[in-house]
């Protein structure tokens, strides 16, 4: 776990400096408070004692905990923020290079939306987290000194108990909470999927009578994560109880001391002034419970993310640029997603010439898209080799080769954008003409021309704005733009009803001359224009008539 | 957030707040019994420092104890507050959920044609789980931000009016704060929130779609566009929380300004007492003086406390929007409860009746004047262009929508008059992408007929050709299918629903879109 905080805090290198700062105006912040408080009561009973004093001090203090609480909100969010944008980049770009891109390809959203939540838990790590233990660091010395300069026996037992209520007490619940979170996170991930389960089944749950049971599922996976809640919560309400005892107990000590029992001697003035300082250095400890349970779990999301993050399987970065165009040759390979799995591929071997348009058929789970995987090297075979224009595409730089292959598939996402950006990818060199020519090509420029905001129009979240052949094709212009010379086309218009299929596998037929094509299908329409095709069925490849 | 959404968020809001309110209650009370131990305590600090300032001695062990029994008081107080709002949130969540399982049930799958599948799921999920905060600490802390600082007034009152003044005056300090500084705390908070809620979503979007991005090669200028989108949403919000903290700080100055004041005022007059009667009589206000310092915390805590929760309000909005969203088929859902005639004969003949339908009054029909019927064997496929409306004539039949005109029978009855459910038992289904639930190969199969028998199932898994890939299968029947467990592809997931229609096929009429036919034929031709 320290590992793992230890490489997020690296990549918050370039914020160290503000980070820093906004954690000693904290510091500031705190130390000036308990000045206040600690001058209050000496201040009061001096008075008392008709001591004079000056009360410049009070005041001065007073301001500085006001203006240095503001300065560090305002640099603590500041650089809060900074930091929270530098670990989502790294955590993207690592993703990127790693084996999740696989991911990506085969579709695990649900794993990306989890990973996604886990970065969002890390950006506790900085104010909910730091913040308080740097309080702590600095209350516990303050009190023990301060209380120790009049008696030691005292500054060590208040040292004692604030230890007791600031880091023992909490860090014990959190421990006791923490073999409730497997529970708790085991019973959320049920009730959400319980919840999906009946969201996307709305329709088969009419249809076959089922939505008594699915509700009854989702009731008692709920009442199973309430009962660990409410367990957890009585936990952490039993904590912020016993460390506000200690703070109590500590408070009675110092009375007891001023009374002058057991051989206590401590000034009528500083007695007050300590009542006042350990009232106050105790005043937030109720909550560090909380805070040590968050951190326990901001350190399990910090191993997953960077377990993940670290997850890199591109294989060597350093290989040769792909040469521009070529045949593809598949020998003798074998590949499974999963080592417990079946091969989905077994000792393929096929050529496309360059320029050639070819098909591979085959029923769903045959494993036709792992073939797209492998070439764009997400993937990795088991045996055999994979060559491009007479290189192994294992020796090649994997940009390049990407540079090399466009990809279209159902799994194509539309970025919640608009559709010059959807088209654009972040590219800046691209003139409109261009993007306009390949919507041209992909025959949905007239429709966006005819949208409100032309090619500003907002797509929607997963393109939901546009029907599903309207995204197909901002999709396909996105992927003619790019000017490969071999597209792969996964399953391009899989999703889309038979009218909208045809109209797009008939503009695919006319945009995609001159290119290396390899199409992927579970069955063929007629319509493509083909050189060859393949089915294939149990790992194995077979010539289609055609 | 537009006017009209905003009178619906605060509809939304006062009516599951009430009952929710009545929950809270004992958590309140609790708070103002600890209000008073806590001036109690002061009282008895106060008493005891005052008395150790006439004389040094073990006089004060009575007062001491006394402090240290109503300490163990308040923390029994502490925990049963945070152990009963704990539990009312709980309570709250459990009500709010059902009544949304109630309404989405009761749309049921019209309303999977308005919104996505995922949407429904987080607002049964997560969009209630979110409101623990709301329920279990911004309604206390709303409920008690006036009360219990007026508590302590009165009592610093009581004991010493000059404080209590300075009480008052330094409190006012903070509405009046919050109004110069727009909502103050609480417009940051929540500006702060949909900051991240913007950030958040735009990440959730980029990695979704990591794939698209990595094989484009366009991975830097992503990581670029995210990094300068970071950075502006934080330039921007920073803008807002400068002015936003000064209200933050109004509290800070409130309560530092109260102290200062309490010293130096009281301090005066116990000052010029000690000039006129030097060292000999204790100072006649110290110990009033002190109650009040005691209780300056306490008084401004529930300001603190409120400003603190109000993020958990913001959590109150979203969903209050969300529900919005799907309560609009609230009153479809109610008209179908109304009418119960249970019938349980088998449907034999479908008949349609010069059906219409079109999606609203000004939208195009999409088919008008159907008229067909489907005897008991016969097989009727229905084959169209894309948008001609196949699958909504089926989920015409199925009762998923009603149509705009036109009667659908079953055996002579109107549908109209049946509720969703029963329609649903005489039929049998298989959408085009078909849902597998979370659980077993086993129990999706059982799912249309939980009380089929061994030989049936064997029959269906021979029929549907599941034996085809059953064998793949690390645990066969036992393997786990759905969410989260092994992937079967669109293909295969219809057949393991065809239990239901297969079971039931006996005396059925079958109509078939033209996009099932990439069903195998069943083997057996039951």
């Amino acid at each position: 776990m320290t590992l793992a905080l230890g490489r997020i805090l690296g990549v918050w290198r370039p914020f160290y400096v503000r980070l820093a700062t906004g954690l000693l105006l904290s510091a500031l912040a705190l130390l000036s408070g308990l000045a206040l408080m600690w001058n209050a009561g000496v201040g009061v009973s001096a008075l008392a004692l008709g001591t004079g004093l000056a009360f410049g001090l009070l005041r001065g203090f007073g301001a500085a905990r006001i203006v240095l609480r503001y300065a560090e909100r305002l640099f603590a969010h500041d650089a809060m923020f900074r930091a929270l944008a530098a670990l989502r980049v790294w955590f993207f770009r690592h993703l990127a290079k790693g084996a999740a891109a696989g991911l990506g390809f085969r579709r695990a959203g649900d794993l990306m939306n989890r990973l996604v939540g886990d970065v969002e838990m890390l950006d506790n790590l900085y104010l909910r987290i730091a913040m308080p233990v740097l309080g702590i660091l600095i209350s516990l010395p303050v009190l023990a000194l301060v209380a120790g300069y009049e008696d030691w026996r005292l500054g060590m037992i208040l040292g004692v108990l604030f230890l007791l209520a600031a880091c023992i007490v909490p860090l014990a619940a959190a421990r006791m909470a923490s073999r409730r979170s497997g529970a708790i996170l085991h019973a959320e991930a049920s009730l959400r999927v319980a919840a999906l389960d009946l969201a996307t089944g709305l329709r088969e749950a009419r249809a076959f009578s089922g939505e008594a049971r699915l509700a009854e599922r989702i009731i008692s996976e709920e009442s199973r994560l309430h009962q660990a809640q409410l367990v957890q919560a009585r936990a952490m309400a039993g904590a912020g109880a016993m460390s506000y005892l200690c703070g109590q107990a500590a408070l009675v000590l110092v009375l007891l001391a001023l009374t002058g029992i057991a051989g206590f001697s401590l000034s009528f003035l500083s007695g007050v002034a300590l009542v006042f300082l350990t009232g106050t250095v105790f005043e937030s400890v109720g909550t560090l419970a909380r805070t040590s349970v968050l951190a326990s779990q901001v350190g399990q999301a910090a191993r997953r993310v960077v377990g993940v993050a670290d997850q890199d399987q591109s294989s060597g970065a350093a290989g040769c640029a792909a040469p521009e165009a070529g045949d593809i040759v598949l020998r003798d390979v074998t590949f499974r997603w999963e080592s417990a799995r079946a091969a989905v591929l077994h000792r393929l071997n096929m050529t496309v010439h360059a320029g050639e348009h070819v098909a591979l058929i085959g029923p769903s789970g045959a494993g036709k898209s792992s073939l797209a995987a492998l070439l764009l090297k997400v993937a990795v075979p088991e045996s055999g080799d994979i060559l491009f224009g007479g290189h192994s595409i294992s020796t090649l730089d994997t940009d390049s080769l990407r540079a090399r292959i466009g990809w279209l598939s159902q799994a194509t996402h539309l970025f919640s954008d608009t559709i010059r950006n959807n088209l654009l990818l972040g590219q800046e060199n691209i003139p409109e003409s261009r993007l306009w020519e390949a919507l041209e090509r992909a025959e949905i420029a007239e429709t966006v021309q005819a949208l409100p905001d032309g090619l500003d129009s907002w797509v929607g979240e997963g393109g939901a704005r546009l029907s599903g052949g309207q995204g197909r094709r901002i999709a396909l212009a996105r992927t003619l733009l790019q000017e490969t010379p071999i597209v792969i086309l996964d399953e391009p218009a899989s999703g889309l009803d038979s009218a909208t299929e045809r109209s797009f596998l008939e503009t695919l037929g006319r945009t995609m001359q001159g290119r290396t094509v390899i199409l992927i299908a579970h069955r063929l329409t007629g319509i493509e224009s083909l050189d060859r095709a393949w089915r294939l069925e149990n790992g194995e490849l077979h010539p289609l008539p055609l | 957030m537009s006017g009209v959404d905003k009178k619906l968020v605060r509809a939304w809001v006062r009516q599951q707040s009430g009952p929710a309110r009545r929950a809270v209650l004992p958590v309140v009370m609790l708070g103002c019994l600890g209000t008073l131990i806590g001036i109690a305590q002061a009282w008895c600090l106060a008493s005891v420092i005052g008395s150790l300032l006439q004389t040094r001695g073990l006089q004060v062990l009575g007062l001491i104890a006394e402090f240290a029994a109503l300490a163990f008081c308040r923390a029994l107080c502490l925990y049963f507050q945070e152990s009963l709002a704990a539990r009312a949130g709980i309570v709250a969540r459990e009500r709010l959920r059902r009544s949304v399982l109630d309404t989405v049930i009761g749309i049921g799958p019209a309303l999977l044609r308005r919104q996505h599948s995922a949407e429904i799921a987080a607002l049964l999920v997560d969009r209630i789980e979110v409101l623990d905060g709301y329920f279990a600490r911004w309604l206390p802390a709303s409920m008690t931000w006036m009360l219990f600082p007026l508590v302590v007034l009165v009592a610093v009152f009581v004991v010493n009016p000059r404080s209590a003044l300075i009480l008052a005056v330094c409190g006012m300090l903070v509405p009046v704060a919050q109004a110069v500084f727009g909502i103050g705390a609480a417009l940051a908070s929540r500006n702060q929130f949909l900051a991240m809620v913007r950030l958040q979503a735009r990440f959730l979007d980029r990695i979704r779609g990591i794939a698209t991005i990595v094989l484009s090669n366009a991975t830097d200028r992503e990581a670029q566009a995210l990094s300068s989108a970071a950075d502006d949403l934080r330039r921007r919000t920073m803008k807002i929380l400068r002015i936003a903290f000064f209200s933050s700080a109004a509290i800070d100055m409130a309560m530092v300004a109260a102290i200062i004041l309490v010293v130096l005022t009281q301090g005066h007059f116990v000052h010029l007492d000690a000039f006129s009667m030097p060292n000999i009589y204790p100072a006649p206000h110290f110990t009033e003086t002190l109650f009040a310092l005691f209780l300056v915390p306490e008084f401004f805590a529930p300001f603190r406390g409120l400003a603190l929760a109000y993020q958990d309000r913001a959590h109150a909005a979203g969903a209050a929007e969300a529900m919005g969203n799907i309560g609009d088929g609230e009153q479809r859902a109610g008209e179908e409860t109304s009418e119960t005639p249970e019938q349980i004969d088998p449907v034999a003949t479908i008949e349609a009746r010069s059906l219409s339908y079109r999606w609203n009054d000004t939208a195009p029909w999409i088919f008008e004047d159907l008229d067909f019927s489907v005897g008991p064997g016969e097989v009727l496929v229905l084959d169209g262009p894309s948008g001609s409306g196949k699958s909504t004539l089926i989920e015409l039949l199925l009762g998923f929508v009603r149509p705009s005109s036109g009667r659908i029978l079953f055996n002579e009855q109107d549908i109209a008059t049946m509720r969703g459910r029963d329609i649903a038992r005489h039929l049998a289904w298989i959408g085009q992408k078909p849902v597998l639930f979370a659980g077993t190969l086993r129990d999706n199969l059982l799912f249309a007929r939980p009380d089929a028998d061994k030989e049936t199932l064997d029959n269906v898994i021979a029929a549907a050709s599941i034996d085809d890939f059953l064998k793949d299968l690390p645990l066969g029947l036992d393997t786990q299918i759905g969410e989260g467990g092994f992937g079967l592809s669109g293909g295969q997931a219809q057949r393991v629903l065809l239990l239901a229609p297969i079971s039931r096929m006996r005396r059925f009429s079958c109509l078939m879109s033209q996009r099932l036919i990439s069903i195998p034929r069943p083997k057996t031709g039951s």
